[in-house]
């Protein structure tokens, strides 16, 4: 693509209009430009995904981040969990 | 089916304490107020009587307690509304277009991704990654992307939970998901793989 038309968006434009268009329903004059701009542009295809691939492995897995298994995974402090263990036994009786 | 109280506060914190704090994190935002819904999350837990048995049913419980929680706290929240997105960081996502909008030719390695998700699911190295590009979003960008990416909330309920108009919404969402996806080509797509040969 090499220059601006009223008809295309810019890549810009879609960066934006792609991700919206994951979130709600586009209406139908726009989707129809974005298609138009994605057959002839392989940036934005890829693009759009690349962001597709992001969604579909974490509403697929995403437990999996929260069983973080990194060494530094963020995690209680040992005063949180020593006054966290407080409020539960002084709440039992 | 067995049916028992969770009565050993030690062993449930041990189990489940830093599952619950990182979940929650993800969503607040707030370590102190992680710390807290935990707790809430737990009071609640050792007041009910639940019926499954093993670890992992023992978590969805825990999972769904907390996720009342979050919504609560979101509730109270949403009297004092936070309208901004966050501050652009310097890193602005709009560096990677020329001036008539067009990609840069090396915007952020815009080369393909080899991979198929059911391939990637499998990579530990994968989950650490995205892991930490997620810690790397700002706060309000990665409340909004975690309940909507990874709880699946729709966008009207976001807004309504958060506060938030839709053009922040979809700003913040854009510069989220833009962010990440730069961040996984970065450290990720962009390396040597685990496992040789893909």
């Amino acid at each position: 693509m090499k220059r601006h038309s009223p008809l295309l968006f810019t890549c810009r434009d879609m960066s934006h209009l792609l991700s919206d268009g994951m979130d709600r329903t586009l209406p139908f004059h726009t989707r129809l430009r974005m298609r138009l701009h994605l057959l002839i542009c392989v940036l934005c295809r890829r693009y759009k995904q690349q962001l597709a691939l992001i969604r579909n492995v974490l509403r697929k897995n995403g437990t999996t981040l929260i069983d973080d298994t990194r060494a530094n995974a963020p995690g209680l402090a040992p005063e949180a969990k020593a006054r966290i263990q407080r409020a539960l036994d002084s709440r039992r009786s | 089916m067995a049916e028992r109280t969770l009565i050993d506060s030690r062993a449930m914190i041990d189990a489940h304490g830093d599952f619950l704090y990182r979940f929650a994190l993800a969503r607040v935002g707030h370590q102190d107020v992680a710390e807290d819904l935990v707790q809430e999350t737990f009071l609640a837990a050792l007041q009910g009587t639940y019926r499954e048995s093993g670890p992992a049913a023992e978590r969805r419980w825990m999972i769904g307690i907390m996720k009342h929680k979050v919504v609560d706290y979101f509730r109270k929240q949403s009297k004092e509304p936070i309208q901004h997105p966050d501050a652009p960081d310097g890193q602005s996502t709009e560096e990677d277009f020329l001036a008539d909008g067009h990609w840069k030719p090396n915007a952020a390695a815009m080369q393909a991704w080899p991979e198929q998700p059911d391939g990637l699911v499998e990579r530990r190295q994968f989950w650490d990654t995205l892991a930490g590009c997620m810690e790397r979003l700002p706060p309000r960008a990665a409340q909004v992307f975690t309940l909507r990416e990874l709880d699946g909330l729709d966008t009207e309920n976001i807004c309504a939970l958060l506060q938030l108009t839709l053009t922040n919404f979809s700003v913040i969402l854009h510069r989220a998901r833009k962010q990440l996806r730069d961040c996984l080509a970065d450290r990720y797509f962009g390396l040597p793989q685990e496992g040789g040969e893909l």
